[in-house]
């Protein structure tokens, strides 16, 4: 495509205050998240540049119950930059948080785009069923109302954030709300559009750029508008991207180094934590994370958890079709290397505690059972041997 | 004596595991994470190949067919239940619980010991199924992944794999006391292979002539 079509894109960009070079360097990134060569940029850029001459794609942006952090994470792409240019591509008709439209009009645009499905449902938050549906209403309806058919007709649902994928920290026990991933809201209503798993606590915004160039502009929908097969191959056994969520933040983390040497912050405000030492003592949950964050990092590239001193909390866990597989109970107490275990809803334990006791009973039933030994005089050598078996000795038989 | 040698391996091997486990669990001082890790890995693999070949070793060795014996048998015999352990669970209780004053007649192994030491040999697989699952180079293996995610996901593996170490800490701290509490002769066997008089019954579990009991 010549340089002149796509002026729409360019003088959009350059009203950003953003230059080509700044774009092609972004879709350089973009390549790399999706597990792009190098040499396959200019075709993402060529899919960027055709799509802003084409009708935006339309998108809903559905919250459930949601503390609204993702939409904060996507809209604190402050400076204005290529990825918000990106998003622009989309046509995102319902958008609670910042859309201008209100009350009835939104509802129907929202309901219009329902009925004309072939949209990306971006969804936000907690699928919340308890009470009836009850837990959550929108627009006087309980959502779990209207999602079945939202889901239906979308082409594609990006799950964005935690909450989205396995509920997240609401559905954190006791879970009163009976809080779900939207994966689990369409398994139980046999809704078969594919999903993309985004966790993390909140999303980070550069993967939900990657997901929408590979969805929308690089062929990741096949001609029924569905997403393709070759879209799905690229998530693992959770609906995540493998490439995002291949690898654990410990293989990647700048303080594997200290790891290795046995350097350890033992307690927040020392000199260890000063040296910047690994946080392994302090519970991070890093070794079992998988996710990016040490090679894409946050806020616009500038640091992220670890770097920035907090020991990873392990946001990025999530196991869409297990209740109790969320983030906050597979964590918490962060700051501890094992999860509390639940007893009931509300009491805990943690395994070293439980084991302790378990094996201190152990010690000390041999102990008495030791004593005991001692009292019976069976230290030398045991008792003596029966004379015949008892169940022979009942049988009135024996040799 | 091949006996002796594995259980000695297996002893050290287990000492050592549990050690840098925990320390690997926590690191309760600094500058050894790496050592322990190489030593958690490196006995892994010594005490599986150990392992595995003691079964194999149980059904071409064969051993005295009871402590003190000169009669022996294959060893695996002597492992699986016997006619001579039949309905002695209950009198093994019972005498354990002091409610019973004479030592159950029985084969080389008591009932209860069978059970603990037979459960033994796969809850060692177990527990290197659950440290592989958990471990970067094999962690994403399908065969380890299906194990993930039916305990819930790797936190999960990992306390599985801890509650494990407790219950081999349990089970060696129980085996060492009942293999003592009554005379040193066993330890004098299987540690410095030096025979005694021991216990006195034949392969059909009945008490010999001459025994000094």
């Amino acid at each position: 495509m010549a340089h002149e079509d796509c002026e729409v894109l360019y003088s959009q960009l350059a009203a950003r205050g953003v230059t080509r070079r700044d774009f092609l360097r972004f879709c350089g990134s973009v390549a790399a998240l999706l597990g792009l060569s190098e040499t396959m940029v200019p075709r993402i850029a060529a899919a960027v540049e055709s799509a802003a001459l084409k009708p935006r794609v339309p998108a809903l942006w559905i919250n459930g119950g949601a503390c609204t952090g993702c939409t904060e994470s996507m809209a604190q792409l402050g400076s204005p930059d290529v990825a918000t240019v990106v998003l622009d591509l989309l046509s995102v008709n319902y958008f609670e948080t910042i859309m201008m439209a209100q009350g009835e009009d939104a509802e129907k645009a929202k309901a219009d785009l329902a009925a004309a499905g072939g949209y990306v449902l971006v969804y936000e938050g907690t699928v919340m069923t308890g009470f009836d549906g009850n837990a959550l209403r929108v627009a006087g309806k309980p959502q779990t109302e209207e999602l079945p058919e939202l889901c239906e007709k979308a082409a594609a649902i990006l799950a964005v954030g935690s909450c989205a994928v396995d509920g997240g920290w609401v559905a954190a026990r006791p879970n009163p709300a009976e809080g779900i991933g939207i994966q689990q809201f369409c398994e139980d209503h046999d809704i078969a559009t594919p999903i993309i798993n985004l966790p993390t606590c909140p999303v980070n915004p550069e993967w939900v750029v990657a997901m929408v160039v590979d969805v929308l502009f690089l062929g990741g929908l096949d001609e029924q508008g569905k997403v393709a097969q070759a879209l799905v191959d690229k998530l693992d056994d959770f609906g995540r991207p493998k490439l995002i969520f291949g690898q654990t933040i410990h293989d990647n983390c700048p303080r594997r180094g200290h790891f290795e040497n046995g350097e350890f912050v033992y307690e927040f405000g020392s000199e260890e934590e000063a040296r910047g030492y690994c946080l392994y003592a302090v519970g991070c949950k890093g070794p079992q994370t998988f996710t990016n964050c040490p090679i894409v990092r946050w806020n616009e590239k500038a640091t992220w958890c670890v770097e920035a001193g907090a020991p990873c909390i392990g946001c990025g866990n999530a196991n869409p079709l297990s209740a109790g597989g969320n983030w906050v109970d597979v964590g918490a107490p962060f700051l501890n290397r094992l999860p509390d275990l639940p007893l009931s809803d509300t009491t805990t334990v943690q395994p070293a505690a439980a084991a302790s006791v378990v094996g201190a009973v152990a010690a000390g039933a041999l102990l008495v059972h030791g004593i005991g030994m001692k009292a019976a005089g069976r230290m030398d050598g045991g008792a003596p041997y029966e004379e015949i078996r008892e169940s022979d000795r009942k049988k009135g038989g024996g040799r | 004596m091949v006996f002796v040698l594995t259980h000695w391996i297996n002893l050290i091997a287990m000492v050592c595991l549990a050690f840098s486990g925990f320390y690997i669990h926590y690191p309760f001082f600094p500058g050894f994470m790496g050592v322990a890790r190489g030593m958690h890995f490196f006995f892994m693999f010594v005490i599986i190949i150990n392992l595995t070949f003691r079964v194999v070793a149980a059904f071409f060795v064969k051993t005295a067919v009871s402590l003190g014996s000169r009669e022996v048998d294959t060893d695996i015999k002597n492992w699986l239940p016997q006619k001579a352990n039949r309905r002695q669970l209950w009198p093994w209780i019972k005498y354990y619980l002091f409610l019973k004053k004479d030592h159950p007649l029985g084969a080389k192994y008591g009932v209860l010991q069978k059970i603990a030491y037979i459960v033994t040999f796969p809850l060692t697989f177990i527990m290197a199924y659950t440290g592989f699952a958990i471990w970067g180079p094999t962690m994403d293996w399908a065969f380890f992944t299906a194990g993930v995610s039916w305990v819930g996901g790797y936190m999960y593996m990992r306390v599985v794999h801890y509650f494990l170490m407790w219950v081999f800490i349990i089970f060696t701290a129980i085996h060492a006391y009942l293999a003592n509490v009554e005379g040193f002769a066993p330890s004098a066997l299987i540690f410095a292979w030096k025979e005694s008089e021991g216990l006195h019954f034949d392969k059909e579990g009945n008490p010999m002539s001459g025994a000094s009991h």
